[in-house]
């Protein structure tokens, strides 16, 4: 009896060392307008031909988890996460990526339950501003800048995506494939290509719609773009 | 040998664990305050759990609420809006005042029994006590705050930072507890002490009208103004005509259903008399103008209220005496009471009476 107690606790120590010499200790987003690197001072086209310049970038991302090469789901972290372009070290998540893994999982977005449970803390907050006070829910994710082509005041448009209850449920489950992953010693980066906000499945123009500020169709098409603007980085 | 050495290590971190939660239950000590639901009520829907009542969490709360600091200019309070003698509501306005002279969009609700509400304003586009008043301190039409703002002002303050750890432990102050707090203060305001509710109890009669209006009551209003509560938190459209200033389609702005346009929700009829005026707009100024307005001026539209689609027919009688019953739903103990009055201030004379009947 003792003796297995023994080889088991062994064999937990061996894996945990082996888990920890080859796997990658974090996520990068690296976040990108098509193959350029995304900066907030630069101006981009999106396919529609719209001048955009992007002045502020959030989402949430939450449920990270693990596939293995036998299929076992393996959770990464229970924590949500913000990601914000103007703060660099926030773009960098401390996840262990395991050697074995095959595909990557999150949600880009909050869970419903912290939705319908009153006031939450840390980085889900209100006072964080990814959230909408006027009725309850979170801003998934948030895209603030100007466009000529934007007939607004100042020609700003601002996307503020949400709604977390069916049939408009902005929440957006990310699978990525890793198994074409060489190198192991870098961080994971997932390329975050904004132009998929306009040029995603659906395409969004700033001249027909400047504004998101409501759950709803727009919501869901913006979602479903930003959905698909993520894959790694193919320097990994 | 080594097993041992691993179950005390086990034993060692179970213990310091313990140390902790110990620790927790300690810093919250302030007395206990129960609940008390009124006989015959439902049971409420607020996670008394989540947020159990202290006395040092409804003082906070009501500190809160008559703070004006919550503003940007610090000139409105919770309590600008929702005033107690009106049951908390906004005394004879039909759209409340926000900073700077900027008019609100719809009539501030009458404050109570909020313990038994799973959904608050007037579309019930927020799902939690807690967060209801994130809208009021936010809009810029009211008091036009930023709840970064809100905290970083209390923490600055000599006093929050005790009541927060006398409320909760320690001197943290973050939106969660705000939220908390004013939940606190507004789910003690339960208005359960009216004539109605003394006549349900067996301790008064009703007078002959009032018995007469009670019985039409039961044909034509309960329906909707489900007993004890008298709301059953639906939302209809009972054939108010759009306002083509406000253009306020009420539900359907929260679920994008055209089904849902001009929805609102019910409100509920205990201290109707003393709310004026009446309707999500604060379009009806008496209650007249409300019977009014279902037996005549109904605007029938394909998401009317089913029960409504023949309008709702009263006869002269009826409203007189119906008018007698609603009187008896006014709840003086509870529009007196110095547990929720504006501190420094003394609750003077009787609630007013509908200037407009």
């Amino acid at each position: 009896m003792q003796q297995k107690w023994k080889i088991t606790l062994l064999i937990h120590i061996l894996l945990g060392l082996y888990c920890m010499a080859i796997s990658q200790s974090t996520v990068q987003f690296k976040l990108m307008f098509n193959n350029q690197l995304f900066h907030k001072d630069s101006s981009y086209l999106n396919r529609s031909g719209e001048t955009i310049q992007i002045h502020r970038f959030m989402f949430y991302t939450s449920k990270w988890k693990l596939i293995t090469a036998s299929n076992d789901t393996i959770q990464l972290s229970q924590n949500h996460f913000l990601i914000n372009a103007a703060e660099e070290h926030s773009t960098k998540l401390p996840l262990s990526i395991l050697a074995n893994a095959k595909k990557i999982v999150f949600d880009v977005g909050v869970d419903s339950i912290l939705n319908t449970t009153g006031i939450q803390t840390g980085i889900l907050d209100p006072a964080v501003g990814m959230f909408w006070t006027w009725r309850t829910g979170y801003i998934m994710a948030k895209m603030h800048g100007t466009s000529p082509q934007a007939k607004t005041a100042g020609n700003r448009f601002s996307y503020e995506v949400g709604g977390f209850q069916s049939p408009y449920n902005a929440v957006r489950t990310i699978v990525l494939d890793l198994t074409s992953v060489r190198e192991r010693n870098h961080p994971l980066t997932i390329k975050t290509n904004l132009a998929q906000w306009f040029d995603g499945k659906h395409t969004i123009t700033i001249s027909s719609n400047p504004n998101c500020h409501n759950a709803g169709k727009l919501s869901m098409q913006l979602a479903d773009n930003y959905g698909s603007m993520f894959s790694i980085y193919a320097n990994n | 040998m080594q097993i041992k050495r691993t179950i005390l290590f086990i034993v060692l971190l179970v213990v310091l664990c313990a140390g902790f939660i110990d620790i927790n239950q300690t810093q919250s000590a302030s007395k206990k305050v129960p609940f008390a639901v009124p006989k015959g009520w439902p049971k409420p829907v607020y996670d008394f759990s989540k947020n159990p009542l202290t006395e040092a969490g409804i003082a906070l709360g009501k500190e809160l609420f008559y703070e004006g600091q919550l503003s940007k200019d610090g000139t409105i309070s919770c309590g600008s809006c929702h005033q107690q003698f009106g049951a908390f509501n906004s005394y004879d306005h039909p759209l409340s005042h926000g900073l700077e002279n900027a008019l609100t969009t719809r009539n501030a609700p009458a404050l109570f029994n909020l313990a038994w509400q799973k959904e608050f304003m007037w579309d019930g586009g927020i799902n939690h006590l807690d967060l209801q008043p994130l809208a009021p301190i936010t809009a810029h039409n009211e008091m036009g705050e930023s709840i970064e703002n809100v905290l970083s002002k209390l923490k600055k303050t000599k006093q929050y930072p005790k009541l927060f750890k006398a409320a909760f432990g320690d001197e943290t102050i973050n939106t969660q507890r705000l939220g908390k707090a004013l939940s606190q203060f507004l789910l003690t305001m339960v208005s359960s002490n009216s004539k109605y509710d003394r006549v349900m109890r067996g301790e008064d009669s009703f007078a002959l009208p009032e018995q007469l209006g009670y019985a039409i009551f039961k044909t034509k209003c309960v329906q909707c103004h489900t007993e004890p509560l008298f709301t059953d938190y639906s939302y209809r459209n009972i054939g108010m005509p759009l306002e083509p200033y406000l253009n306020d389609r009420g539900r359907m702005t929260i679920t994008n259903e055209a089904a849902d346009s001009l929805k609102f929700k019910v409100p509920s009829l205990r201290n109707v008399l003393v709310s004026f005026p009446y309707g999500h707009d604060g379009r009806f100024f008496s209650l007249m103008n409300v019977f009014e307005h279902y037996r005549n001026h109904m605007q029938i539209g394909p998401t009317t209220d089913a029960l409504l689609k023949n309008k709702l027919p009263l006869s002269n009688y009826e409203i007189g005496q119906l008018r007698a019953f609603l009187q008896t739903l006014t709840d003086s103990v509870f529009l007196k009471d110095p547990r929720f009055a504006e501190p420094g201030t003394s609750i003077k004379g009787n609630p007013p009476i509908d200037l407009h009947n």
